[in-house]
């Protein structure tokens, strides 16, 4: 599988990812040093304290000098600088760390957009037209409509506080990470919560792509030369109907991604998603500048891998 | 404009257009789903009007009950953590979210609709440069395109949000205007339109436009709820309206904090939101039938 050709074309999808970031970075350090005002205007700093401040974050260097240092700084140190909030807190291992908890969260949302997607879609095509297809058919409507912050305020409103209430406190979900990484059972609903709104796509396109699969020739043969229902529907149907199902990964997983945004600062995971909206809000640019080129590597790298995830289930496809 | 143009030239033919509308509206009325959300969306309507002269209780109204009291006979909604009636804000909600979602897609419309004409006409460089553009839009993620657009633009207005949220959206209308186009440049009747000297700005106009309106109102039907959720993301992260006007997302995002104590806070933008973007799904679907046959399933 693993080809020169495929090798090939991963190096040049790297570099591709390489100057995404820097355009991305680029387009964001110069809007942002644009924007009227300073950065330090809510500190009310006065003198040669402002001075020393402005001069400690090199902003009272010209601002192409401020950008080519910007651009050494990330590439040949992996330094992305320093917070201006919590000053002397540096931002590239701190992204990095969010990154992973941010892929973490993807990651199982991902399992769950799939996995039940996949199996709603198969038993809403087998049961076609019965009550079943019916009630599937509705829930992916309204999964799909949904908001995935209200999505995930439902089932805040259910698991952590009415199940609260109704076992006394016996069994419920606590909101919020006691450590960097979620435990399993810190995970599931925020997974839940934002991979429901993408399960019911997957869903749906499996049902199609099932309903047209399971009328041909090959899955009659099949069922004529006695293959137990479950096989055929699991290995000979199912894997073909995947294949439309995989077109949509790439869209798919940067929604999941974008939609981290919103799911992170509900449940209060430290990821990307929440320190985005806390340094828009704290105007702490240098972490907004931050964050925007770490998405843009985590983006890229999550299409590529999507890209080479085509190879694995279609064997057509080669680089 | 646009339309002026079209009635004047499509006049010779006006009863097939009769018809084709004509057809397209007992298709529409046949579909209970898109009817319904028609009905709810007219309704939304009237309410987000008449949250302009009158509301039950002023809608910045600090106080006008208990903070975090429940429903009552006074406060059906109940009220938020100042005591306002929640009932009042979300009418004027409405107003916000539909004026977020036609807003914008009067603006894609007015970018998206000209350029893909343009682009799907005349081709050649033109139409690579647009092409390019549309590609790359699609391959940045909106929601956050968005948001760094509300940072960089400034302060938070409604105004800044429907240019954040157009920005991010034009391309879906330019990449449909621009296929039709190319498909229709082709056929026989422009071709008579062109060889009888017309102009382009007649031909694009009067006769290219008109046979692509279906999808255009289909699509702009599917753009003015994906406006609207984005508005309530914004919002909901507290980039959006500046309070004291409320958004259904910011509603939300308070109801969110206070959720133990008070349920009711987050339930109710939280479901007039979820009603407003499943009617205009719904209605979407409906309109695709009706107006556009061919490319049902």
């Amino acid at each position: 599988m693993l080809t020169r050709g495929t090798l090939i074309y991963i190096s040049q999808r790297l570099v591709l990812i390489v100057f995404t970031v820097l355009a991305v970075s680029s387009a964001v350090f110069l809007g942002i040093h644009r924007l009227p005002g300073d950065a330090l205007f809510n500190e009310h700093l006065h003198g040669t304290e402002y001075q020393n401040v402005l001069h400690h974050y090199g902003l009272d260097l010209p601002l192409w000098t401020q950008y080519t240092n910007y651009l050494t700084g990330m590439f040949l140190h992996g330094d992305l600088g320093e917070s201006f909030v919590n000053r002397g807190v540096k931002i590239a291992p701190l992204v990095l760390r969010e990154a992973t908890v941010s892929a973490e969260v993807g990651a199982f949302a991902l399992i769950f957009t799939i996995g039940l997607g996949m199996l709603l879609g198969v038993v809403a095509a087998v049961r076609q037209n019965t009550w079943v297809d019916y009630v599937l058919s509705t829930t992916s409507v309204i999964g799909y409509s949904m908001p995935s912050f209200v999505i995930a305020t439902f089932l805040i409103l259910f698991f952590a506080v009415w199940l609260d209430n109704f076992t006394q406190g016996g069994f419920y979900f606590q909101i919020g990470w006691t450590g960097t990484y979620g435990s399993i059972g810190e995970i599931w609903l925020p997974a839940f919560a934002l991979g429901f709104p993408y399960a019911s796509i997957v869903a749906r396109l499996t049902r199609a792509s099932m309903l047209e699969v399971i009328r041909q020739d090959y899955i009659r043969t099949a069922r004529a030369k006695g293959l137990r229902e479950q096989i055929i529907i699991v290995r000979h149907a199912l894997r073909n109907a995947l294949i439309p199902v995989v077109t949509i990964l790439g869209p798919l997983v940067i929604g999941i991604i974008t939609g981290g945004v919103i799911i992170e600062n509900i449940f209060g995971i430290p990821g990307l998603g929440k320190e985005f909206a806390t340094s828009i809000l704290n105007r702490d640019y240098n972490i907004v500048i931050g964050v925007f080129t770490m998405y843009a590597a985590l983006i890229g790298i999550a299409n590529l891998g999507v890209d080479l995830l085509y190879v694995v289930i279609d064997p057509r496809i080669r680089y | 404009m646009a339309a002026t143009a079209a009635a004047v030239v499509v006049r010779p033919v006006t009863p097939v257009q009769a018809s084709l509308w004509s057809d397209a509206w007992r298709r529409l009325r046949r579909n209970r789903l898109a009817l319904a959300g028609a009905i709810y969306l007219l309704f939304l309507l009237g309410v987000a009007l008449i949250a302009f002269v009158w509301t039950p209780y002023p809608m910045a109204g600090v106080a006008v009950a208990a903070p975090y009291s429940g429903p009552s006979s006074a406060h059906i909604f109940g009220a938020d953590l100042l005591g306002r009636d929640v009932l009042s804000r979300v009418m004027v909600g409405a107003q916000i979210s539909l004026t977020v979602g036609i807003g914008t897609q009067l603006i894609v419309l007015a970018v998206g609709v000209p350029v893909g004409l343009i682009a799907g006409y005349f081709g050649g460089w033109l139409d690579s440069i647009v092409s390019f553009l549309v590609n790359v839009f699609y391959g940045v993620p909106d929601l956050l395109v968005a948001l760094l657009l509300v940072v960089l633009l400034g302060h938070p207005g409604l105004d800044k949000i429907i240019i954040a949220i157009s920005v991010t959206r034009w391309m879906d209308m330019t990449r449909l205007v621009r296929g039709q186009t190319l498909a229709l440049r082709e056929r026989e009747f422009i071709e008579a339109a062109r060889a009888s000297g017309a102009r382009p700005i007649k031909i694009l106009f009067g006769h290219v436009l008109p046979n692509a309106l279906g999808p255009v109102i289909v699509q702009a039907t599917f753009g003015v709820p994906a406006a609207i959720l984005f508005e309530a993301f914004l919002s909901f992260l507290g980039l959006g309206v500046p309070p004291p006007q409320p958004s259904w997302g910011s509603m939300a995002a308070d109801g969110l904090s206070a959720i133990r104590i008070a349920p009711h806070m987050v339930i109710a933008p939280s479901i007039a939101l979820s009603l407003t973007l499943m009617a205009f799904n719904f209605l979407g679907d409906g309109l695709r039938d009706a107006l556009d046959p061919r490319s049902r399933r």
